[in-house]
């Protein structure tokens, strides 16, 4: 191709060389050089006495325009460097390479480990409750652990000396005054404070019971509270919220009942079981309680200036630990706060 | 609360087997937490006649008994009891009973045991002559169980019984009484959901109530002197009673519900209570001085000893019942030991009044003292049933304790109980169960539970007709305090219609709102997945710790300390273990590590997002005087890179932490965070705060071994951490706002590199970003590739190496990298002295 080219034009002829030299440069670092024969064949493509690229390259030297000729030769020059190291290192690793002589690479080998980190499964119960009635057009609101009394009972219909105080045994910080809260409930009272009705809202967060600490019952734990307040709530839009919310969660075929309860801020006020098959068990199973949930009482509306005649709504409050035990099959609450990296290794990232 | 299956049929024959009740219950609001069955059905014991006896010839304390069944031969039994005679008509075990033989030591502790046809030294036993424990009748095994002679010989034992108004079998139903059915703590009060739910008939005992006055005025007077506190106070006398045992019936009743009994008097007393729910108390007349009863708050703390023989400290205001003389009684809670009934009483004063609920509830949690009394009194107890109470007791001890009752009885009611009412519309309880109930429905279901329904016609802004949306006038019953508002009988109405049958919308609208991208919460979410995908595992610890640990964690070296000096104590902790509020994630996870690798873990790496508290107000305060912030930790110990085929073993330095911490503040686009070194205290070392554009954003360095910091133990090896204001790094990453898009440079970039020799006690940190700074806007990175020490260097000097890339949306010139460097090395020589190495 090059004699072809050279035997019509000169100028033409210097200006298409340096192109065609550079395709040469490509074609010079690209070849392979992995087999014998391959490199055998790249040395006579390019340095042999008759038929080598470069060899004719360099003969056609002296018929290149003297202001050309230097740098021309230097172009070539290069390219046989180029050529010649590749061929070393070649050669070289053919003779001395793993492929042929040193011990093969055994790719059963295990890899660089890359350690294992997790999720705690309280995290995973909670982001798929939130999921769930995100979904449902539901906000998420948060509050702070330390409260007030107000917020915490008061607001919500818990009567002075009244037994249902007794319900939710209080850590008190200041007395009458400040407390840790019971249950995520006064954010409702929050939300409700700082926004007009319709309210949809979600709240998760940490609350805490004074009770003796055993299998069942921890110092604290997490709670995820809803609350919707708006024109025509009723109790079956309650029914079918936490019905679609006990299917994602348990199950497409899940038998969920609603039984009468008593909680002073909602009116009528009810638990929610579901039924959890156990062949063990007579009967095959039992109802285990998931959630509490209710009306919100007329009351609570007033008490954050909510016309209860005008509207009505429902709220809803779960145990995330008691969820995250019936999914995972935990039995002991305590090991949710024991940190044992056996334990926390079983759930994934 | 516990209810007998077997005496609440007494009340309401509904038909129903245990488990329909238990659901029947339970899907009424009175939940069934648990059944238990008591005794067995004494199928296969009948009733013997004992022919003959005599005595066995291999033992001297067993007895050979010939006895008949009614039909076909007598049969051979042997047994033990002393009291075994001839004539005797007995209960006898066939062949293959079964029967809940009680442990002798333990009679709570049963075996199911059953019979067979035995050897006992050579002589057959065909059977089991029994005792009343053997039949669950009693923990009684004084001899075998001796039946009157007119008991029929052959017939099954326990359709003997039952004609004798005692059931051999039970069931103990656990019911969890929510505090605002105080209607339904007694047999009576669930016997009337139940009537109302099966649509039978509530069937209370008939009880002659005598009129106020009469003889009964004449031995006893009441005042109560605190009206406000006791709204009423009946009191009846039956004299001539004769203190002994209940009888078997009785002693059933309450041994069914788990209570103990004691003497007839007191047995009824408490029959009675457990039946109509109004507590009762008994004196012994003989001991009320001065023929009068005053029920006063008493002024002053005092002593008093009560019947359980221990003396209690009253707080003043508390309520008493006292006679001419002194206290008898905390009223409402428990008698006193020097008024009770004994062995030798002879005549009895029954108290049955109405107090106050949170005057007993407040004495009852002054003194820590919950009886069956005060728990109903304290939820409210029909103000109505006082007489009743009193008339059926006083019934009951002339029946079984021999008593007469003193004609009439005192009835001291200064406020009087008042009709309650309220209206109900239709239309509002279809708007809150959000299902239509008829309107006779809706009459009949509040008319099984005592309510009064009257149609008083439709709401004035309805144009609806009346008979479809009706307003009623609801009579309240008296039992039901709980029942006030228009709510409340929607409640009811609800209840009783059941939760089952309110049906869910096929579809539901959901208010028009904008979705939102709740970008804190999206942003924690992500970091948590990025920890646990670089290897950490994420922990909940407890928030509650000692008071000494929360307090040695406040330091200015941790992000809780930057707000104050005070951790949050609870007044009522469980333990002094959980006294205070946690003020830093990091004790947690000390105590993390130190179990895991007590447990075998050679490397943790653990994090935590939650909340710290410190007693300060701040900007952050929600509620005066307390701050509450969510923070961020990162710890880890122990080995960090295992040993393995490739290498050799490494444990974590501080660095590791570091390295993740750059790389997170790197994913919240949070660039040329400071880490400046502060002072080291206590069981810290190598500490760093971290500062962005000012703001403190966290702390990381190491907690040394065995400093034992204020009891979170750790040994071994020293923990590495790091804490973050995760606020204050949330607001600064979304502060942010979303990506703006910059065209990737088409330029080459240019590479330099500097080593420069410098004092060694100038901070590579303050180094790198002096180097950033003179760079100008060409200096796209610098980092360090090398730090070495010694060699040709003098004493106090390290060479540090950094390399730079410079870069522009042009081709660079070389003079203007150049420059670029010039200026670099001028500022580092001016600021610190920094030569470049020869």
């Amino acid at each position: 191709m090059l004699c072809h080219r050279r035997d019509f034009f000169c100028v033409l002829y210097v200006k298409s060389m340096s192109d065609d030299l550079s395709a040469l440069r490509q074609e010079i670092e690209n070849a392979p050089l992995g087999e014998a024969d391959a490199i055998d064949a790249f040395r006579i493509r390019f340095l042999s006495r008759k038929q080598g690229v470069i060899t004719a390259l360099m003969k056609r030297i002296p018929e290149i325009a003297p202001d050309e000729r230097k740098a021309y030769g230097q172009d070539v020059n290069a390219l046989k460097q180029r050529v010649e190291e590749r061929l070393e290192a070649a050669q070289e690793a053919l003779t001395t390479g793993s492929r042929s002589n040193g011990p093969a690479l055994d790719i059963t080998l295990p890899g660089r480990p890359v350690p294992e980190g997790s999720l705690h499964p309280l995290t995973e119960t909670l982001d798929l409750i939130v999921h769930v009635f995100s979904s449902y057009g539901f906000q998420i609101a948060e509050g702070t652990e330390v409260e007030d009394d107000w917020h915490n009972f008061t607001a919500l219909n818990f009567p002075e000396d009244h037994p249902a105080r007794d319900m939710q045994d209080t850590f008190f910080i200041e007395e009458g005054k400040t407390l840790l809260r019971t249950h995520t409930s006064p954010v409702q009272i929050r939300v409700m404070k700082a926004q007009n009705p319709p309210v949809r809202v979600i709240v998760p967060g940490r609350v805490y019971r004074n009770e003796a600490i055993s299998y069942k019952s921890y110092c604290l734990f997490h709670q995820v509270e809803g609350l919707y307040v708006d024109k025509g709530v009723t109790m079956a839009d309650l029914k079918q919220i936490l019905h679609a919310f006990a299917r994602t969660l348990f199950g497409e075929d899940v038998r969920m009942r609603f039984r009468p309860s008593f909680f002073p801020f909602t009116e009528p006020s009810a638990e929610v079981d579901i039924w959890w098959s156990d062949p063990d068990l007579p009967g095959g199973g039992r109802w285990l309680e998931i959630l509490g949930c209710g009306m919100v009482d007329p009351n609570v509306l007033t008490a954050v200036d909510i016309d209860p005649e005008v509207y009505t709504g429902y709220a809803f409050g779960m145990g995330v630990e008691r969820i995250a035990m019936l999914r995972y099959g935990i039995d002991d609450i305590r090991t949710l706060y024991e940190n044992d990296v056996r334990f926390l290794k079983q759930f994934t990232s | 609360m516990i209810i007998s299956a077997n005496w609440l049929r007494a009340y309401v024959h509904h038909g129903l087997d245990i488990n329909e009740l238990e659901n029947l219950l339970t899907m009424c609001g009175l939940e069934v937490d648990g059944v238990e069955q008591i005794g067995s059905d004494l199928q296969g014991v009948v009733i013997g006649d004992v022919l003959d006896t005599r005595p066995h010839p291999d033992a001297d304390r067993l007895t050979l008994c010939s006895v008949s069944l009614g039909e076909g031969d007598p049969i051979q039994i042997v047994c033990g009891a002393p009291n075994v005679a001839p004539g005797q008509r007995v209960p006898v075990a066939t062949v293959g009973t079964t029967l809940q033989l009680p442990d002798r030591k333990n009679p709570e502790q049963k075996t199911a045991v059953t019979l067979k046809k035995v050897k006992l030294r050579g002589e057959t036993s065909e059977g089991m002559i029994c005792a009343e424990d053997e039949l669950g009748l009693s923990d009684s095994h004084d001899g075998i169980m001796v039946l009157p002679v007119d008991a029929p010989v052959g017939a099954s034992f326990a359709e003997w019984l039952s004609s004798r108004g005692v059931s051999a079998s039970d069931y103990a139903i656990d019911v969890a009484i929510t505090p605002n059915r105080p209607d339904a703590i007694s047999h009576i009060g669930v016997a009337r959901d139940v009537a109302a739910l099966t649509a039978s008939t509530l069937l209370p005992p008939e009880v002659v109530v005598p009129k106020p006055g009469g003889a009964a005025a004449d031995l006893i007077s009441v005042e109560i002197e605190a009206p406000a506190l006791c709204h009423r106070y009946v009191g009846m006398v039956v004299t001539g009673v004769t203190i002994g045992e209940s009888p078997a019936w009785l002693k059933q009743r309450l041994t069914a519900i788990g209570l103990r009994p004691r003497n007839n008097v007191v047995d009824i007393t408490n029959f009675v209570m457990h039946e109509c729910g109004q507590p009762l108390h008994a004196f012994d007349l003989a001991a009320v001085e001065g023929q009068q009863i005053r029920v006063r708050a008493t002024e002053r703390e005092q002593a008093f000893t009560t019947l359980d023989d221990k003396e209690r400290t009253l707080p003043a205001g508390t309520l008493m019942i006292s006679d001419g003389a002194r206290d008898v009684a905390i009223a409402g809670v428990m008698g006193g030991q020097n008024s009770e009934v004994t062995p030798e009483t002879t005549d009895v004063l029954i108290e049955s009044a109405w107090f106050e609920p949170s005057g007993i509830r407040r004495t009852a949690k002054a003194l820590s003292l919950q009886t069956d009394a005060s728990y109903r009194f304290e939820r409210g107890v029909d103000p109505t049933g006082q007489a009743w109470a009193a008339a059926r007791a006083a019934q009951l001890m002339c029946e079984l304790a021999g008593g007469t009752l003193v004609d009439g009885m005192v009835d001291c009611h200064p406020r009087p109980y008042e009709a309650r009412s309220v209206r109900v519309r239709a239309s509002r309880a279809a708007s809150i169960i959000g299902v239509d109930i008829p309107a006779g429905h809706v009459e009949t279901l509040l008319g099984a539970i005592g309510c009064t329904a009257v149609r008083i016609g439709q709401p004035a802004d309805a144009g609806t007709d009346a008979a479809n949306d009706p307003v009623w006038d609801v009579t309240l019953p008296p039992y039901r305090p709980d029942m006030e508002r228009e709510i409340d009988v929607i409640e009811e109405i609800a209840r009783l219609h059941g939760y089952d049958n309110i049906p869910e919308p096929e579809r539901s609208a959901i208010p028009n709102f904008t979705p939102d991208p709740d970008p804190e919460r999206t942003l924690k979410s992500r970091v948590r997945a990025q920890l646990a995908a670089r290897g950490f595992r994420e922990i909940y610890t407890n928030s509650m710790q000692p008071a000494e640990r929360a307090q040695s964690f406040l330091t200015p070296a941790l992000p809780a300390g930057q707000f104050g000096k005070q951790a949050v104590e609870t007044l009522n902790p469980i333990t002094t273990e959980m006294a205070a509020l946690r003020t830093s994630l990091l004790p947690g996870a000390l105590q993390a590590i130190q179990f895991n690798q007590n447990h075998g873990q050679q490397g943790v790496r653990l994090f935590e997002i939650g909340r710290v508290h410190v007693r300060a107000h701040s900007d952050r305060s929600v509620i005066e005087g307390f701050t509450e912030m969510e923070t961020l930790l990162l710890a880890a110990s122990g080995v960090w890179e295992a040993q393995g085929w490739l290498g050799a073993a490494r444990n974590v330095d501080v660095f590791d932490i570091k390295g993740h911490i750059e790389a997170l503040f790197a994913a919240l686009r949070l660039r040329g965070v400071r880490f400046v070194p502060i002072e080291s205290t206590g069981p810290f070392e190598q500490l760093a705060e971290m500062k962005y554009q000012g703001t403190y954003l966290g702390t990381l360095g190491q907690v040394l071994p065995a400093q034992n910091t204020a009891g979170a133990p750790l040994s071994g090896h020293p923990v590495c951490f790091a804490e973050l204001d995760w606020d204050a790094v949330s607001e600064a990453a979304l502060r942010h706002g979303r990506v703006r898009f910059a065209p990737v440079s088409r330029f080459p970039r240019v590479d330099r590199d500097l080593a420069l020799v410098v004092d060694r006690h100038v901070p590579v940190g303050t180094l790198m970003a002096d180097i950033a700074d003179a760079g100008g806007d060409l200096l796209q990175d610098v980092s360090v590739f090398d730090v070495f020490e010694g060699g040709q260097l003098a004493d106090n000097e390290r060479s540090v190496a950094f390399s730079l890339t410079f870069g522009a949306q042009r081709t660079l010139r070389d003079n203007e990298v150049d420059e670029a460097v010039g200026r670099i090395l001028k500022a580092v020589a001016t600021r610190h002295g920094a030569q470049l190495r020869s």
